[in-house]
């Protein structure tokens, strides 16, 4: 596995407690049919015992077990002082219906 | 730097269930069994029909309701943050769905509505068609294009972007759009009835998707409310779809029995309107070199319509019995085969682009 955080990140992690939840967030079709979206969270999940806990220069990530064998990048963006966590790398073969 | 070089796809229908893959079946057999309820016992549409405030028809509303709330309580608007990320890809998305979509459509629809099929269906009646085409035209894709992007191994964050950014867009340019279209093609709907519209099957299910979303989440979490209230809430969408296109074709049973060959009339400018669309945005992404993980969900998002909310706007404005009501489930009909024959050709073309790079920085590995 190869889990990037990028520095922006890691800096405005740190300022928001220095976790991060990386999950498969379901979203449904309006014909039906469910698509797994991968998502970052600055918090710790519901269950850790879910999830693969990793430490990267200060921040925890907690990963969920479907997804730690990817090369995943989580980064920041956003704009007018407001910020978003995101990942990006997931491929979507893993996703479940 | 890392890139993500994946290149295999889901197989074509992996992220769909045997409902959704057999939409189009179970709307033929929603047609029949509504013909039959309007033919066979009148009084049940009849009675429903009463249930009126205002001109709204409560159950129809309440159907509608049932359709949109699921989707739009799993918006998440936050990720209009990330509208700068992918900026060909946005750029090329909002201007082809909402400066091009709409009018391709109203020029195709009214072309083989108005001029070409002329012979076979009756003015008056084209033009509730072409109403109808409009609608659909007005209404980007707003759900199912995250099981488009999932079959064509799209960038989930992406797609998450460009819904928000689009269902924004939507709840303020649909209604003028419409009006303006409507009006060029000689079909007068006032304002206010567009407006309540807008209000009863956008602003509302909107609003309350987004407290209950904001409400639920601070109470039990976001993991909960993904994984067990939207599990729930999710499938009442196509359920509501079905019962709502039974009541429907209850009330058309007599324009069905009367020019069954009018649903394959209106289907041929819909599917052409929809190919056209997506390889519009697609060749444009093309020309751009976006990569492909944000080309095909861009392309796609466009060629696929928000069905649920042209089809309430139809109701809303024309009434169950109308034609453009009519015209709005063939968009239905047609939806998922070729949507996913599109996703097959995006699939197959995927070597055509670039591939996605993730930013430079340090790693963890595990």
């Amino acid at each position: 596995m190869a889990i990037v955080v990028t520095a922006p990140a890691r800096e405005w992690l740190h300022d928001k407690g220095g976790v991060a939840t990386v999950r498969l967030s379901p979203r449904h079709g309006c014909c039906g049919g469910v698509a797994d979206i991968a998502v970052a969270e600055a918090r710790t999940p519901d269950e850790p015992k879910r999830y693969t806990r990793l430490e990267l220069e200060g921040v925890t990530l907690y990963i969920d077990k479907t997804l730690v064998d990817q090369s995943l990048t989580v980064d920041i963006e956003g704009f007018l002082g407001l910020s978003h966590l995101f990942v990006e790398g997931v491929s979507p073969t893993r996703s479940k219906e | 730097m890392t890139a993500h070089q994946d290149t295999q796809a889901p197989s074509p229908t992996e992220g769909m269930g045997l409902f959704e893959r057999f939409l189009s079946v179970w709307v033929a057999l929603a047609i029949i069994a509504g013909v039959l309820l309007g033919q066979f016992a009148p009084a049940v549409p009849e009675t429903l029909s009463r249930f009126e405030v205002a001109q709204v028809s409560i159950p129809v509303a309440i159907l509608i309701w049932a359709m949109i709330f699921p989707m739009m309580a799993q918006i998440d608007f936050a990720a209009v943050l990330g509208v700068r990320r992918q900026p060909k890809g946005l750029v090329i998305t909002t201007t082809v769905n909402w400066l091009i979509k709409p009018f391709t459509m109203f020029a195709i629809a009214w072309f083989f509505l108005m001029v070409l099929f002329r012979p076979f269906i009756p003015e008056e009646l084209a033009r509730q068609y072409l109403a109808g085409a409009i609608l659909l035209g007005a209404a980007p894709c707003t759900a199912m294009v995250f099981v488009w992007s999932y079959l064509t191994r799209g960038d989930a964050a992406y797609t998450l972007v460009q819904v928000s950014l689009n269902d924004l867009i939507m709840l303020f340019a649909f209604a003028p759009i419409v009006v303006f279209l409507l009006g060029v093609s000689n079909i007068q709907v006032p304002w206010d009835t567009v407006a309540l519209s807008v209000f009863l099957y956008i602003v509302i299910p909107l609003a309350a998707g987004y407290l209950t979303r904001r409400i639920l989440i601070a109470r039990n979490g976001i993991e909960w409310y993904d994984n067990i209230f939207m599990k729930r809430v999710g499938p009442i969408t196509p359920i509501g779809l079905i019962i709502t296109l039974v009541l429907l074709f209850a009330f058309q049973g007599d324009v069905i029995l009367a020019n069954p060959l009018h649903i394959v009339l209106i289907a041929i400018p819909l599917i052409i309107q929809t190919v056209l669309i997506f390889f519009i945005a697609y060749g444009w992404a093309k020309a751009w070199r976006v990569p492909h993980n944000v080309a095909a969900p861009g392309a796609m998002i466009g060629a696929s319509n928000f069905f649920e909310l042209a089809v309430a706007a139809a109701i809303a404005l024309f009434g169950l019995q109308s034609g453009a009501a009519l015209a709005t489930v063939v968009g239905v009909l047609v939806e998922v085969p070729l949507m996913l024959a599109l996703v097959r050709i995006a699939n197959k073309t995927r070597h055509h682009f670039p591939t996605a790079e993730a930013p430079t920085t340090a790693e963890a590995k595990g």
